[in-house]
């Protein structure tokens, strides 16, 4: 990692500008509290499993199950929160109506609640006559369609937050130009805004991937722990604790790190590549 | 430019369907075959070893899918709660039953094994840690479930008050040690060495190869609780739960699989997968048992081969070694004759011995005494073959009318049933019987009562030592012991005498 450091402007009052070394070394010194414990919790998982735990955790075909049902959960569940999170963010960032604090504050609800919360009020939910009638179709109480409900309910909430924060960063100036010479609203949205919203698609869809792989609490609540059919990645890891099986808890745990960052990793080097592309443009 | 749009909805729309068919594609996910029956079982997370083994067995061997559901005994408690669905709930003791029994959300129950709190600490004990008191030391930290999450917490906190160190070993743990929400929570901390004795049950220390169990947290050999499989009230295949139950619980099946875990494991029935019940009953408990009999053979996928008779023919029958499952007798004093064939009887209900007349009573029977009237025809029990009739022979030797009635007496049946029909076809001036034979035909007959305490049976239920189905027995005792069928007991002439030993 460099660092680049201002150069220092030539000044002409007598105030004399004092070095930036201090706050670069606190910067660092306050980051590395940080980055020191996430690195020295992964060192601590690794001296607590062997590779042999590693291997048998991927041989397991409940885990191997769980690995995928996770990567692919985790994935519609970022496509749809992107698909709803987008038309939101605009609409909450461009439009004034009235009751919109109201609906503001009610888009942070999910966030905001405890994921056991979540998950029991969706497992009530589905118990009234609404839920009943959708289950006819779509079964979700404890069934993998639950899973990518419970994954979106919280995920879509951090997507519309970064998506509002995206669209109110973009100047409206360019849009009204666009307006004013006979563009429609439509064409503006597709033409003008999203593709200067791209890295902010990008980075809503990757929080909200994030955030789905890591959900837990409304999964086991709402979908269940049941192997080979509602386990994702979390559940084998509290399934294996529960049975104090700590070491293979500990590999699914490093597996799901390692997944992560990997799909984290090639999310931003494609996010990258297209935004330079698109600038190119 | 104008494309942006077509590539942003079709493309996301095409990764969508992808996805969507990848996680349709991926093996098991709602493959299972639609035509078998599926079973979900809620299941304690800490017995998803043995419980997974034997569903994986029972589905090999029968055409049922079975869904586990594992999770903590608390949560699993309120989801299935909420959902209302679902066949089956493991707890991981028996403490989450009992509250599901309170809730009506049970309907019947079968123990799987014994669970005892113990002081677990690393492997090789370097506290030297050896009784409840060690854990109060200094230099002790100590995991302990909390009592108010699970039931490991509730024991230990009853246990140490008994102990007379509660209050010190709660200050112990908030000063240095912890509060855990399960019991595999305090393992899990004593295995990692974050605490250096933790109080769990014996098997999850002996799950744990790196932990010693050490003492028993009390002295007191009745101190234990019971981990249970409940049948679902919301269960809408109630049979084949409770088929799997009988599977899981059986000492040839699942409770194999729960003794290669380290579980003490409790008896056991032997499987069948339609079990047959033998049950000798007293003539007189058929028209109050016989349709709690039908419901329970159906729900439980079981056949109970009932043999009614005279209580002294049945206890000759045993005697010459025909074994009954469970013996449902006229009256106490023919269960002590064979009592050492069976575990502890319970005292179900009891009836009165009473005279039955003709509508009317053209003989003007007032008492016992005008029994001993010349020129009555009269039916009595046989003293030999039946509870009742060597009850009335007792009753008659203590009112001092023994010869007197018997001179009269023109029939002895085994069965008071016979009586009754001889009295209602004509043959006889009176017969002595049981209010429950009676009850079903007052409006044909009149009765008469006698005013002696001895006049009256009670029914005890008990069930057989030696029967392969003693955990099929109880249940049995439990669905005659139901409010349901104590209604059935009083309309049939019954007084109801069974009182739950449960709080």
């Amino acid at each position: 990692m460099t660092i680049s450091r201002r150069a220092p402007e030539k000044v002409t009052t007598g105030h004399r500008v004092r070095s930036d070394v201090p706050f670069v070394v606190g910067l660092c010194v306050l980051s590395s509290v940080y980055i020191v414990l996430i690195a020295g919790m992964l060192l601590a998982d690794l001296s607590f499993t062997t590779p042999a735990n590693f291997l048998a955790a991927l041989r397991s075909e409940e885990i191997r199950y769980a690995i995928r049902l996770s990567l692919i959960s985790c994935s519609i569940t970022a496509l749809l929160s992107l698909w709803i999170a987008v038309p939101i963010g605009y609409l909450m960032s461009r439009y004034p109506f009235r009751g919109k604090a109201i609906l503001d504050a009610m888009l942070d609800i999910p966030i905001v609640l405890p994921p056991l919360v979540i998950g029991l009020s969706l497992l009530i939910l589905f118990r009234t006559r609404a839920g009943q009638f959708i289950e006819r179709f779509v079964p979700m109480t404890y069934a993998v369609p639950g899973i990518i409900l419970a994954q979106w309910m919280v995920a879509c909430a951090f997507a519309v937050r970064t998506m509002r924060t995206t669209f109110d960063q973009i100047s409206p100036r360019q849009e009204q130009v666009a307006l004013t010479l006979g563009c429609s609203q439509s064409q503006a949205f597709w033409q003008i805004v999203l593709p200067q919203a791209r890295r902010g698609i990008l980075a809503a869809g990757t929080l909200a991937w994030a955030r789905a792989m890591g959900e837990f609490g409304p999964i086991l609540i709402f979908s269940g722990a049941t192997r080979m059919r509602t386990e994702v990645m979390p559940t084998s890891v509290f399934l294996e604790l529960s049975v104090g099986n700590i070491e293979a808890a500990v590999a699914v745990s490093l597996l799901m790190v390692i997944a992560a960052v990997l799909v984290l990793l090639l999310v931003r080097l494609f996010g990258c590549t297209a935004a330079l592309e698109t600038n190119r443009i | 430019m104008k494309s942006v749009k077509l590539y942003v909805v079709a493309g996301s729309a095409v990764a969508l369907a992808t996805l969507v068919f990848l996680l349709v594609w991926a093996p098991g996910t709602g493959h299972q075959s639609n035509s078998r029956q599926l079973l979900t079982l809620y299941c304690a997370a800490g017995m998803s070893h043995p419980v997974a083994e034997v569903a994986k067995k029972y589905q090999d061997q029968f055409d049922v899918a079975i869904r586990v559901q594992y999770g903590g005994s608390g949560a699993l408690l309120s989801n299935l709660r909420a959902a209302n669905t679902g066949d089956l709930y493991l707890a991981a003791d028996a403490s989450y039953i009992e509250i599901a029994r309170e809730q009506d959300l049970i309907a019947e129950t079968i123990p799987l094994a014994i669970l005892r709190p113990v002081i677990a600490s690393a492997k090789g004990n370097p506290k030297r840690i050896h009784s409840p008191r060690d854990l109060l030391r200094d230099d002790v930290r100590v995991a302990l479930g909390n009592p108010d999450a699970g039931s490991i917490g509730k024991q230990t906190q009853i246990a140490m008050t008994r102990a007379g160190l509660w209050e010190d070993l709660k200050q112990a743990v908030q000063s240095r040690g912890v509060f855990k929400p399960t019991v595999n929570d305090v393992a899990n901390d004593v295995k990692i060495g974050t605490v250096d004795a933790g109080v769990v049950w014996d098997s999850i220390a002996a799950q744990y190869p790196e932990l010693e169990a050490g003492a028993p947290l009390i002295e007191d050999p009745n101190f234990l609780m019971e981990v249970t499989i409940a049948v679902l009230r919301s269960s809408r295949q109630p049979t084949e739960a409770l088929r799997f139950a009988r599977y899981l619980s059986a000492r040839d099946k699942g409770l194999k699989a729960f003794r290669r875990h380290h579980y003490t494991v409790v008896e056991g029935d032997v499987w069948e997968r339609e079990p047959q019940v033998l049950l000798f009953s007293g003539g007189v408990n058929r028209p109050a048992i016989e349709d709690t009999l039908k419901a329970f053979e159906q729900r439980g996928g079981c056949k109970i081969t009932r043999v009614y008779n005279g209580c002294g023919i049945l206890v000759a029958q045993m005697k010459v070694g025909e074994r009954p499952d469970a013996y449902f007798a006229c009256d106490v004093s023919f269960m002590d004759q064979v009592q050492d064939l069976f575990l502890n009887s319970v005292n179900v209900s009891e009836t009165d011995i009473l005279i039955a007349v003709p509508k009317g009573n053209p003989r003007g029977i007032a008492s016992l005494q005008d029994l001993a009237k010349e020129g009555l025809k009269l039916g009595v029990a046989n003293a030999e073959q039946s509870a009742l009739g060597a009850l009335t022979e007792r009753m008659l030797e203590g009112a001092g009318l023994l010869k007197g009635v018997m001179a009269n007496v023109r029939s002895q049946t085994p069965t008071a049933d016979m009586l009754v029909n001889q009295l209602r076809a004509g043959g006889l001036d009176a017969v002595i019987v049981y209010e429950a034979n009676v009850s079903q035909v007052r409006e044909h007959l009149d009765i008469v009562r006698i005013d002696l305490p001895s006049a009256k049976a009670v029914q005890p239920f008990a069930i057989a030592k030696g029967s392969q189905h003693k955990y099929i027995a109880q249940r049995l005792l439990n669905a005659i012991t139901s409010a349901e069928s104590q209604q059935k007991y009083k309309t049939a002439g019954f007084r109801w005498l069974y009182v739950s030993d449960k709080p």
